[in-house]
């Protein structure tokens, strides 16, 4: 029975899927990890427009306080097991919208991030990079951060 | 001009005198003469508004409304102040948007912002700011953010309620007979970025279209009343990533202006480079994009193939890709130390956009199943851009002849051969051609720019090791200057206010094209089909970042 569930990570980890779901600038580096150039589906990674048939979610640089509801809803509706990838300055601290009056700064405290790719934005390697990280973490078959904790179990949307 | 002076010295004035060649600027001395000044302007043919742009006085108990009136045939504009009183409850003057439509979301947002009540305005409402600031007008001097931002989660349970709340309108509302429903059009679909439009359909058919924005809210120009002259360049490019350098430059202009400093020739052609290297990127993924809602994915994915040589361009002057920080007051960030090798690049970029060119005019812009659906599709005509002003590409593909850097040159324009591109139809597909033809001629005006650069090295007027950055002052002067650029995707205005030796703005208005692009959008939709959203929506090169700054 152990060896069946493995073999399902395996073959998760072979072809994650993600949710289409952009709520900031970062999505733009995640369009060029799409294109011809970077070609993320050699990887085995593609874009899917409906949370339900998703393992991956991106949070991309910036969550305002508007699309928060959304993003929770939206990750709520998803499968699981269920990765969250956090990629941006913006999705960890803030990053330039640090100051900024609507922008949220505690967005991994809120939903926890399994990845968080650095930068402003990331280069698309290191996106790629960080879903290659994800990838092994599907592998082992590892519970996601996000299923053991966060704010967004207390919160309604 | 001299009518434009005539018409406001008729009434109260406190000064009219000339700003730039095209703008007029003047002071009225009562608001209630606000709506008679309008009545009076658009009969003269400035027939425009711009923006409003509210300054918070508060040490002198006032708060100033700037009205940015445009003429936009005529190349006349007009910048009327007036002051109103501070007080939340006199703080009110009379809506011009029954005058002029342009002004209306622009209304809007000063009323959310800074709490100025425009008495007459058909709906007057919050709009852009998120719940959690209804009725605190988050921009007024006075308003404590930090204090407000320590009750982050119930902030957002308050913004979670107002969904719940719709939800149970439409039920009501709506109700379950019939063909009637209304459709959420977003907030994530993956044909655009974070924007709700809410359809209000009969079957098939659109009956009307309430878009809901504020998903990309990040109160840009609060942020930057908090940074640095330099540091603001970090707000104002991040207004949106896919034309990055334009902001900037508009942004160092006005900064320019206040300091009364002149950039050297060399950061003017440079400037000519990397604005057009940024109109391209984002051009590119317009045009992909506009296939791409149809459901032809090939196209895009040969567009990002493109962008991404110009991309190249932009990370080897300035070492990113999208978030380059290229350009500060006082002319470009970096010295070329290697002009050469960069242009170099510049060219190959051009040569891959040059040999896909046949290939994407014959299969994408004679695609005869883009010709059916966009042909006479969605027609904007030349009242409907002076009436709700459309801008940049959007005007020229209905005949328009506005860009500014013809109009108003800046940078190095004035010196290169360009003419206005247009089109005649004003429909969706001339909007998609409208794209592809300023594509070339940005690739014109670069390979110009280069040439001039290279001459002015050669002849020993240029040395892009040293000239690419003059000194400016740490602290400003006080005043206020308005500068404006062609952005990719219209007109950028950015109205800027300094105090005496100050480090930081103190007012930083952006008015970006997107805003008045997305309120056409219910007459654009109204009576047309579900299918024609995704079309429709992807030929008007709408960007969430500006829409909402």
């Amino acid at each position: 029975m152990l060896k069946v569930l493995d073999f399902f990570n395996y073959a998760r980890s072979k072809s994650p899927w993600i949710v289409h779901f952009c709520s900031g600038c970062c999505s733009l580096e995640m369009l060029a990890a799409m294109g011809p150039r970077y070609d993320w589906e050699r990887y085995g990674y593609i874009m899917t427009p409906t949370p339900r048939q998703a393992d991956i979610m991106f949070i991309t640089g910036l969550v305002s306080k508007k699309i928060l509801p959304a993003l929770l809803r939206t990750y709520e509706q998803m499968p699981e097991p269920r990765y969250v990838m956090a990629i941006g300055a913006c999705a960890y601290d803030g990053g330039p919208y640090n100051d900024s009056a609507s922008v949220i700064k505690n967005m991994t405290e809120i939903l926890p991030a399994d990845v968080f790719v650095a930068g402003c934005p990331p280069r698309p390697e290191a996106i790629i990079a960080g879903l290659e990280e994800l990838k092994e973490k599907i592998k082992r078959g590892e519970p996601s951060a996000s299923s053991q904790g966060g704010l967004w179990k207390q919160m309604k949307f | 001009m001299e009518n434009i002076k005539n018409i406001l010295n008729k009434f109260d004035m406190e000064y009219v005198e000339d700003y730039k060649p095209t703008w007029v600027k003047a002071k009225l001395k009562n608001k209630e003469d606000i709506l008679n000044v309008v009545k009076a302007l658009k009969k003269e043919g400035v027939k425009t508004c711009s923006t409003i742009s509210p300054t918070d006085f508060i040490d002198e108990n006032k708060i100033e409304v700037n009205y940015f009136l445009e003429d936009l045939f005529n190349k006349r504009n007009v910048w009327l102040k007036v002051d109103i009183p501070r007080e939340l409850e006199n703080c009110e003057i009379d809506s011009i948007t029954p005058l002029m439509p342009s002004a209306d979301w622009h209304e809007l947002e000063a009323y959310s912002t800074f709490g100025v009540k425009f008495k007459g305005h058909p709906n007057l409402r919050y709009f852009l700011i998120s719940r959690d600031y209804y009725g605190k007008f988050p921009f007024r001097k006075d308003f404590d953010w930090k204090e407000h931002e320590k009750n982050l989660m119930q902030n957002i349970a308050e913004i979670t309620e107002e969904y719940f709340d719709e939800y149970e309108e439409y039920e009501e509302n709506v109700g379950h007979d019939g063909s009637r429903t209304v459709l959420n059009w977003g907030p994530t679909h993956p044909a655009s970025g974070p924007i709700r439009l809410k359809v209000y359909t009969n079957g098939e058919n659109v009956e009307k279209i309430d878009p809901d924005i504020g998903y990309v809210w990040r109160a840009l120009e609060h942020l930057a009343e908090r940074k640095d002259f330099i540091g603001t360049i970090v707000a104002v490019e991040r207004i949106c990533f896919m034309d990055n350098p334009n902001p900037m430059i508009c942004y160092s202009q006005a900064v320019e202006e206040i300091a009364g400093k002149e950039i050297t020739e060399f950061a003017k052609y440079m400037r000519v480079i990397l604005g057009e290297t940024g109109r391209i990127a984002s051009h590119l993924i317009s045009l992909g994009g506009f296939f791409g809602t149809m459901g032809l994915q090939t196209f895009s994915m040969w567009c990002l193939d493109i962008r991404e040589y110009f991309l190249d361009v932009l990370e080897d002057y300035s070492g990113a890709r999208i978030a380059t920080a290229c350009i500060e007051p006082g002319g470009v960030r970096y010295p070329l130390n290697d002009y050469k090798a960069w242009f170099e690049s510049i060219n190959k970029a051009i040569k891959k956009f040059e040999d896909t060119k046949d290939d994407i005019t014959d299969i994408f812009m004679k695609n005869p199943l883009m010709n059916t659906r966009a042909k006479g599709n969605g027609v904007f005509t030349l009242d409907d851009v002076a009436k709700y002003y459309l801008a940049g590409p959007i005007a020229r593909a209905s005949g328009a002849k506005i860009d500014v850097r013809i109009d108003e040159p800046y940078a190095a324009y004035d010196k290169l051969e360009m003419d206005y591109v247009t089109c005649e139809n004003g429909d969706a597909r001339d909007r998609l051609y409208i794209i592809f033809k300023e594509l070339q001629q940005a690739m014109d005006l670069i390979k110009q720019a280069m040439a001039k650069i290279e001459e002015g090295i050669s002849e020993g007027e240029m040395d892009p090791k040293k000239d690419h950055l003059i000194k400016m002052p740490k602290r400003m002067p006080a005043g206020e200057a308005v500068a404006r650029v062609e952005w990719a995707r219209g007109e950028m205005l950015m109205h800027l206010v300094t105090q005496e030796k100050a480090t930081s703005p103190y007012r930083l208005k952006l008015k970006a094209p997107s805003v008045n692009h997305t309120m056409v959008l219910d007459k654009l939709l109204k009576g047309k089909t579900l299918s024609d959203i995704p079309l429709l929506y992807g030929s008007m090169h709408i960007c969430q970042g500006d829409l909402d700054r």
